[in-house]
């Protein structure tokens, strides 16, 4: 999971409890206006600011709760989790950072059914539940839901007299990409049509996404027609070289942030990477997000994304409290918190949106966020995920930079996926 | 020496009763016990007893939040089915047959440079030494820059010198190797050139002033003085820098990570992640025991070269 961006990592968590007295039906605690102090598990505080801003919320509404966040470092946090776990660790709210960590803390019985919670909450407006759904049975809800969106940067596109990127297809961008891969910036940099990061899910995730295809079927060949995209767009010099990206470490956010691209698919935890950048006074790139390029024209637009969410510990001392606060955070004073920081909170409604000022005022960017979508989970969840995952990342690597044919490197990802893992 | 002599003293004198001496020879036996008992307490909570654990462990299925079950052999055959195990193996020999000779030569031509009165000696013995005590990170990152591939020193003096295809370097599977070999030489050059330094000290000035007298040129007495007079320094170094290459590790992980694909991927980093990020330590133990193998099977075989060659 070390792919995982660490500002997504920023979810985190918080939280906080307790309650009681919060809400006036929660009288029946043995004493529900005592001081409670709720643990909320967390990674890298100072780089996720809007957890604080969920924090001071709940204990504004709840002034008995103190929250006394457990913070980890964001790469060792699954490791870290599942140590604490083993070890009868008692913090009250446990966030999941991604679906795997969820589905194996889970399946050893380590998290408390929240069932009952979800059914009271209103599902039809909270994105990305589904895949915590277990045989019927949840055991966490998601309070954030990212999914991926294509960065633009509207002074570049307007330089060169091309209209903003909105719907496109993959035909469309590749070519767009070409005609903006022009000059250099004030710093003597080239600047390129688009930029790919070096993750796996730029290509794989996007094309099952989009094809139907499975990652974890050990059948690769949907993978083929988006990495033909890719290495045509850097063979032609239109996007910065895999072999670079990666040896050099490159930063996707000064790649956009110091208009070194015009364009970047992305996740949309980005968007508060940018206002931050933006308001910190490193930025001064004038930004605005789009739908996803599509196989086919016209059609829902389809992405993947990937929640964060909130469980409880099967050990938590502060049970109610800590429902509480998961009720307070994935609902919609908790969404409305989110969106005023820019983070795309996994409630949605019209409050919520009017909330998100970070989001660029033009139309495009606001019906990319508002719109339909179809977000397909960027990695799906079982037993074998985590080894296939290192499978497809290494021929990810060979394919990209050029040290083996497309058709190689599908052709072995599936062998060994099918010899050694599945 | 006090308990071997011990006995031998005693022979001469008359038969004591068995108890009082056995008493008088326990209480040297006790002191020599009490100078290296924390030493060894030390070793054994932290080296020993987890050295013993991690090879039952071998044996058996064992995760951080479950109960460890014997399962026999079941890991070492997941271990012999999994391509990257073969991989890794035939990558860290690889890196050892480089990392070894390189590293050894360029140490010992160095020690022999600095090795004379030479103006600003201090400065360049000091220079040497600096990659040793530089921050790993630091070093991995210059290197990476220095091996980019379209724009770095390297490629672009490779160029000026007509070779208008340079390798990928670390973008390359083929290069990838090479590459991590020389960062890790020059990183560590410095530091065993001490260790010749110090062994060229011993080595007495009077048998070069001999040779001389006698014609012998400077190949000569390189290969017939200063070559046996450093073996001692020489099979220490060799010992060392053996066992360093086969569990090279942190220099792998920050400059390519194993990749690309699984081009550098070693032992030590397959353990790390099947151990501490899968969570499987009885297939990590199982490849640890062969790494632990195969650098005791080499240091032996030294050390009997090297008990060969002094009888």
């Amino acid at each position: 999971m070390k792919r995982y961006p660490s500002a997504l990592a920023a979810i985190a968590a918080a939280a906080t409890l307790a309650i009681a007295g919060c809400s006036s039906s929660a009288s029946d605690a043995a004493d529900p206006s005592g001081p409670v102090t709720l643990t909320v598990s967390a990674w890298n505080l100072d780089k996720t600011p809007e957890f604080n801003a969920l924090f001071d919320a709940f204990e504004a509404a709840h002034p008995n709760v103190t929250i006394q966040p457990v913070e980890i470092l964001a790469d060792d946090y699954p490791e870290k989790v599942a140590t604490m776990l083993a070890g009868g660790d008692t913090t009250d709210v446990l966030t999941m950072k991604n679906v795997i960590d969820y589905a194996r803390y889970a399946n050893r019985g380590q998290l408390l059914d929240l069932t009952d919670l979800v059914g009271e909450l209103p599902t039809d407006k909270i994105a990305g539940l589904e895949p915590f759904d277990i045989d019927g049975k949840y055991a966490a809800v998601p309070y954030r839901q990212d999914f991926w969106v294509l960065y633009y940067n509207k002074a570049l596109f307007d330089a060169a007299g091309l209209p903003h990127p909105d719907r496109l297809t993959w035909a469309q961008y590749s070519e767009l990409a070409k005609k903006l891969t022009s000059g250099t910036t004030a710093d003597g940099q080239k600047v390129y049509g688009t930029y790919h990061h070096t993750w796996r899910s730029v290509v794989q995730a996007i094309a099952a996404a989009q094809t139907g295809g499975d990652q974890l079927s050990g059948d690769y060949g949907f993978f083929a027609d988006q990495y033909a995209l890719a290495l045509d767009l850097q063979n032609a010099g239109a996007a910065l070289d895999f072999g670079t990206a990666k040896t050099q470490q490159v930063n996707y956010r000064s790649m956009f942030e110091t208009g070194q691209t015009a364009m970047m698919p992305m996740g949309t935890w980005y968007i508060a990477g940018i206002k931050a950048a933006i308001e910190g006074g490193t930025s001064s790139v004038e930004w605005g997000m789009a739908p996803m390029p599509q196989i086919n024209p016209g059609g829902e637009t389809a992405t993947f994304g990937s929640p964060t969410a909130f469980a409880v510990n099967e050990n938590a001392k502060n049970v109610e409290v800590a429902k509480e606060f998961i009720g307070f955070a994935t609902g919609e004073e908790g969404a409305k918190v989110l969106a005023g920081i820019g983070v795309v909170p996994a409630y949605g409604s019209d409050a919520v949106t009017a909330a998100f000022t970070a989001l660029p005022a033009d139309e495009l960017s606001r019906t990319t966020f508002t719109e339909n979508k179809k977000v397909a989970l960027e990695m799906p969840v079982s037993e074998v995920t985590s080894d296939i995952d290192t499978i497809l990342e290494e021929e990810h690597e060979l394919i990209m930079a050029g040290q083996k044919s497309i058709a190689d490197g599908i052709r072995d990802a599936g062998d060994r996926v099918k010899n050694e893992v599945l | 020496m006090t308990v071997s002599t011990a006995p031998a003293l005693r022979k001469r004198r008359p038969p004591e009763p068995a108890a009082p001496t056995r008493r008088r020879s326990l209480r040297p036996t006790l002191v020599g016990w009490s100078f290296i008992l924390p030493n060894f307490l030390g070793f054994a909570l932290l080296t020993l007893v987890p050295m013993v654990f991690g090879l039952a462990l071998s044996f058996m299925d064992w995760s951080p939040w479950g109960d460890p079950e014997w399962v026999g052999f079941e890991n070492f055959e997941r271990m012999i089915r999994n391509s990257t195990f073969w991989i890794a193996l035939w990558n860290t020999t690889y890196y050892a047959a480089g990392h070894i000779p390189l590293t050894m030569a360029i140490s010992l031509g160095l020690a022999l440079l600095l090795n004379r009165t030479l103006a600003g000696l201090g400065f360049f013995r000091t220079a040497f030494f600096l990659p040793y005590v530089t921050s790993l990170v630091a070093v991995a990152v210059v290197w990476n820059m220095l091996f980019n591939p379209t724009s770095g020193p390297v490629n672009q003096f490779l160029q000026l010198l007509g070779v208008s295809d340079p390798p990928g370097w670390t973008s390359s599977t083929a290069w990838a190797m090479p590459a991590v070999i020389v960062a890790s030489v020059w990183r560590d050059m410095g530091y065993y050139m001490v260790l010749f330094l110090a062994g060229l000290q011993t080595i007495p000035n009077e048998l070069y002033e001999a040779a001389r007298v006698d014609g012998a040129n400077a190949w000569q007495r390189f290969w017939n003085i200063t070559l046996p007079g450093l073996r001692p320094t020489t099979f220490f170094v060799l010992v060392m820098c053996t066992v360093a290459s086969f569990k090279v590790f942190d220099l792998i992980v920050v400059m390519t990570d194993g990749g690309p694909g699984r081009a550098t991927k070693v032992l030590s980093q397959m353990i790390y992640e099947e151990g501490i990020r899968e969570g499987r330590f009885g297939l990590a133990s199982a490849i640890s025991l062969v790494l632990f193998v195969l650098v005791a099977g080499f240091t032996v075989i030294q050390f009997l070269i090297q008990r060969r060659r002094e009888a």
